[in-house]
């Protein structure tokens, strides 16, 4: 499969000896939204991290366009630039206004000319709907605001794969609805994109692909249609249930 | 002249000031000059030594990196412990002497001053640095990485600005320190404003009125340091809050945004 962009082979990931994830397998096609659902603790987080190399897989594979990138001979940094990532904390840098935020990757990181980064940025800031605050500092902004920035930060790299971690779980509930539909818009338009998340009906709506994890190993994984009707697997059905009560 | 020597408290005060001023006045010069260089040089080892410490070590590094990095921290630990558990007075002692009686290194005056003022220095700047850099959080570091940015840069342009701001008030605290314990370096014949003021008392046997003078100078020089680094502070502040309301260009501003999400409000 010639569109195939990230696959993950038996991948396991321990810290000491917590088995965090157990021979995990999927693969992420270009254009594809696959949504990571299941409870805390299931070990979503960590694998969206394993993907980025926040964390170091203890085992198996990830092969980005065929090639694994957990050996030691891949530049993680290069790596980094073409896979995206939006925290659930923002993480943005705070010593800096909302425009050189996403500027200063595309300057330092892609060496790309100052004037084209700007132009850049500003076109990713207008998109989310934060180019009026470009000069803002993110203590200035609420938190949307600032997810939105991170969003943008994000894409002015103009990365392939955008891995979201848990986007809106640090929002209040009136804040989630604009960053859901900036990550709806993106979808859209045909960015390829992991999201680790809590709203099952994003997962439901935009994604093509959901992946239901529990103790840290894939327990069911299909279309949403088919997860959200007509769950397979016992987990699936009781963490899916709890939602639907609501 | 003998006879005409002043008995009374002002009296003698005047006395020396008339005919010792410039005595104290270079040992003040001196104080200040020791002060400066020793905590100027004391930042810079405290800064090398505090991004050294804070070095991260990767699982998938090389082993090479990996003993040479606790080799290193290794010493640079013991020589911030060594420097912080022990008085500078004895450093100085310690040093200069070691060094004259089995380096066989007669240190000048100036280059004993600075050096064990800096190094001195440099120990608890280090832990300062290493503070101020662990103190940011994680999630700036994290975030740098992920537009991949290297370790490197990650401090450079993310996490070392932001460290500085718990920094620099340290600056200035050790700045002041070292103007009043310089006077320690008299033990190694350093002429500095209490040497000087310790030469000028023994020459009458006026110790109190000598030492009500150094007292006044050091003040002077403290308060003035003091009110130097608030007032450089409060620009600095002002700097920065006028950086925050710069003028937003007319067409991005926030009734012109064509943007609907904008205008309802999320």
């Amino acid at each position: 499969m010639s569109d195939e962009i990230i696959r993950v082979s038996h991948l396991g990931k321990a810290f000491g000896n917590n088995v965090v994830l157990r021979d995990i397998n999927f693969t992420v096609s270009k254009g594809d939204v696959t949504s990571i659902i299941g409870s805390s603790g299931s070990g979503k987080s960590t694998l969206l991290r394993c993907i980025n190399l926040l964390e170091t897989p203890t085992s198996g594979e990830i092969l980005y366009h065929g090639v694994p990138i957990n050996s030691k001979n891949v530049n993680a940094c290069e790596y980094r630039t073409h896979v995206g990532m939006v925290f659930q904390s923002f993480n943005l840098f705070n010593n800096m206004t909302v425009l050189d935020n996403c500027v200063i990757g595309q300057t330092k990181v892609l060496k790309k000319k100052k004037d084209d980064a700007v132009i850049n940025a500003v076109k990713y800031l207008e998109k989310v709907g934060m180019s009026p605050y470009i000069n803002a500092r993110p203590h200035q902004l609420s938190g949307g605001q600032k997810q939105r920035v991170a969003i943008a930060r994000a894409l002015a790299m103009d990365p392939e794969v955008l891995l979201f971690d848990e986007p809106t779980s640090a929002l209040d509930p009136e804040m989630v609805g604009e960053v859901l539909a900036v990550m709806r818009d993106l979808a859209r338009e045909g960015m390829t994109m992991i999201v680790v998340t809590h709203e099952m009906a994003f997962a439901r709506d935009v994604s093509n692909h959901v992946i239901f994890m529990s103790e840290g190993v894939i327990c069911e994984e299909g279309p949403p249609e088919e997860i959200f009707k007509n769950p397979k697997n016992e987990r699936t059905r009781e963490f899916l249930s709890r939602f639907t009560q609501n | 002249m003998t006879s005409s020597l002043p008995t009374d408290f002002w009296g003698r005060i005047l006395f020396l000031i008339t005919n010792y001023s410039s005595s104290f006045l270079r040992g003040a010069g001196t104080t200040v000059a020791i002060a400066v260089v020793g905590t100027a040089v004391g930042c810079l080892i405290g800064f090398i030594v505090g991004i050294i410490q804070t070095i991260p070590v990767n699982p998938n590094d090389s082993k090479i990196k990996k003993v040479l990095l606790w080799i290193v921290n290794a010493i640079l630990k013991v020589y911030v412990e060594v420097f912080r558990g022990t008085p500078m007075i004895v450093q100085a002692m310690f040093i200069y002497y070691g060094a004259l009686m089995y380096l066989d290194i007669k240190m000048g005056m100036w280059f004993a001053a600075f050096f064990i003022v800096s190094i001195n220095t440099g120990a608890y700047m280090a832990e300062t640095v290493r503070g101020g850099i662990i103190s940011v959080d994680w999630g700036q570091t994290e975030g740098a990485m992920s537009i991949g940015m290297n370790h490197y840069q990650t401090m450079l342009y993310v996490v070392f600005p932001q460290a500085l701001r718990n920094i620099i008030p340290q600056i200035g605290n050790n700045l002041i320190i070292n103007i009043k314990d310089s006077s320690v370096l008299s033990v190694i014949g350093t002429v500095e404003l209490f040497y000087a003021a310790k030469q000028t008392a023994g020459a009458y046997y006026w110790y109190f009125e000598s030492m009500t003078i150094a007292m006044a100078v050091y003040l002077v020089m403290t308060l003035l340091t003091s009110f130097l680094l608030r007032s450089g502070r409060k620009n600095w502040t002002a700097l920065r809050s006028s950086n925050l309301r710069r003028p937003i260009p007319w067409r991005l501003q926030a009734g012109c945004s064509t943007d609907r999400r904008e205008r309802t409000g999320g």
